[in-house]
């Protein structure tokens, strides 16, 4: 996402600089697409004042890449974004949402709604990199159709001062959702709420979480699987606190209503291990450059 | 010869526990010496130290290190001197490739052994056998082109073929720049390979015995044990 010309949505702050529309695929502001198309007033009751609109119709070898950013001060975008891929279509979609400067103190407000139809399949990688002042709130819906399949990986390893993360997936008849979590806490209040409803038969959900407390990070996240129909889950929630000062609170939380799923957790909380760190000093590195390698190794999903 | 290494009456202790308990040492630049000893004896603690180990606290005495004072040194300070140790039971990195840990710690440039290169690619020290754990630590200690190496172990849970291949490596390596070897052992067959100058014996926290004649002393441990070590006429104790 060097290259702002080849971003299929770019905007900064309010303004929307670029648009391209490969062949088989729509995209437009989505208060345009609001008043465009019937069905998308349906998703959201009042008309989106920004974000992106994407509807991928038709089979593209080009993976989509979208970029929301802050660039002014104290910047308060309010976005409601869409995402829609047609039926038995593979795609694949590069989100970045990024403050260009450590200080302005801005604010992100993101709505979403995902749509898979039936068994189309969708490559998601969500990036985050925020100023240390910046105010960040996505909330996002996936809705899988029979037997979509989506991999959602949230990556934020620059972190705002406080991130509000949402996210929820519904599965229907045999889709299936792999999501991953990878969260650097920097002087951040950061507070997760991840769901995966597995709601028709055949379903499947892995959730994965991984966090670092540093510098006073006070991290809490609810994991929660939740199967109403024969599905299989599993949520796996990391934690390595790096400083004494930081917290992190995992709830993991499982829930069966069909006697017939199976949904399992592992959940773990620790410090750095003194002997890892040692052992890479004992090679040369330093206190903080061991440090740092331990947090990028415990980071990669 | 210089003294590239010397201990003086070390005091070490983990926790309110002295473990070294007054150690004199000393290794000349390009000698091999060995160090045996019963299992608890120090020998690992003693090598910990020497590379400046949080986990252990020097209470009494010093080291000196290409006659440097490095006794409060940090360990990556020791390492940029040129001391190294190969564990004995490395712990495993998580997410981190045997080759981008290289990439970070080498001081040789292009430097490779060729028995490594199956598990490059894999995260260091995870799911290795035995054998791959150890060329991994001889990987990584030689690409910091270190002047002594503490081997602590390094022919532990080997078969004879391993224990040759680690010993063909480690003579090669060594003498390609002179470099002092202190190997931390309990068999003979390693050493058979690396014929140490001297071989050292501690019990109990301190180096009992020297002796120019490795397997003088490995017939008479295998004959009397540690235990009558102490009692021996040429001991220091």
């Amino acid at each position: 996402m060097k290259n702002a010309s080849n971003v299929n949505f770019l905007q900064i702050d309010h303004k929307v600089e670029n648009i391209f529309q490969p062949k088989g695929t729509i995209i437009l502001p989505s208060p345009k697409a609001w008043e465009s198309f019937a069905w998308v007033k349906k998703l959201f009751k009042e008309k989106p004042k920004e974000g992106y609109f994407v509807w991928v119709k038709e089979q593209s070898d080009q993976p989509l890449a979208t970029c929301l950013t802050i660039s002014s001060p104290k910047t308060v975008q309010n976005l409601t974004n869409i995402l829609v891929v047609e039926k038995n279509i593979k795609a694949k979609a590069s989100v970045l949402c990024n403050s260009i400067k450590n200080n302005l103190c801005g604010i992100h407000k993101a709505k979403g709604k995902l749509i898979l139809k039936e068994g189309a399949s969708l490559d998601y990688n969500h990036i985050h990199k925020w100023g240390e002042k910046d105010f960040v709130n996505p909330d996002y819906e996936f809705f899988l159709e029979k037997g979509a399949k989506l991999v959602y990986n949230y990556q934020n390893l620059l972190p705002p001062e406080k991130l509000d993360l949402i996210t929820s997936v519904h599965n229907q008849k045999n889709a299936s959702v792999q999501m991953n979590f990878v969260i650097n806490g920097v002087n951040s209040k950061i507070n997760l709420k991840e769901e995966i409803f597995l709601e028709g038969e055949g379903s499947q959900g892995v959730m994965k979480l991984r966090m670092v407390g540093k510098k006073n990070s006070q991290i809490e996240a609810k994991s929660r699987v939740l199967a109403l129909a024969a599905g299989k889950g599993h949520l796996d929630c990391q934690g390595l606190l790096v400083d004494k000062k930081s917290t992190i609170i995992l709830s993991p939380e499982i829930i069966c209503k069909n006697k017939l799923a199976q949904i399992t957790h592992e959940a773990s909380l620790g410090r750095i291990s003194e002997e890892e760190l040692n052992y890479l000093r004992m090679r040369g590195l330093s206190e903080s450059e061991a440090t740092d390698l331990i947090v990028s190794g415990f980071l990669q999903l | 010869m210089s003294d590239l290494l010397k201990v003086e009456n070390l005091h070490a202790k983990a926790g309110e526990k002295e473990i070294l308990k007054g150690v004199d040492l000393t290794v000349k630049t390009g000698e091999i010496q060995a160090l045996l000893g019963p299992n608890g004896s120090g020998k690992s603690v003693l090598a910990q130290t020497i590379l400046g180990s949080p986990k252990y606290r020097v209470n009494k005495g010093e080291i000196f290190f290409k006659g440097k004072n490095i006794t409060k040194l940090l360990p990556e300070k020791r390492v940029k001197l040129g001391l190294s140790l190969s564990w004995q039971s490395p712990p495993p990195v998580k997410g981190i490739k045997l080759s981008s840990l290289l990439k970070k710690i080498s001081q040789r440039k292009d430097f490779k052994i060729k028995e490594a290169e199956g598990f490059l690619d894999r995260e260091v020290n995870l799911d290795l056998s035995g054998g791959e754990r150890k060329i991994s630590e001889l990987l990584q200690i030689f690409s910091l082109n270190p002047k002594l190496i503490i081997f602590d172990e390094i022919d532990s849970g080997l078969d004879i073929k391993k224990i040759e291949t680690v010993a063909r490596i480690i003579k090669k390596e060594i003498a390609r720049k002179q470099t002092s070897v202190l190997l931390i052992t309990h068999s003979g067959t390693i050493l058979n390979f690396l014929k140490p100058k001297i071989t050292n014996v501690m019990v109990d926290g301190k180096i009992i015995c020297k002796n120019n004649d490795y397997k003088k002393t490995l017939n008479d441990i295998k004959r009397c044990g540690y235990e009558k070590c102490k009692q021996c006429k040429f001991s220091t104790n």
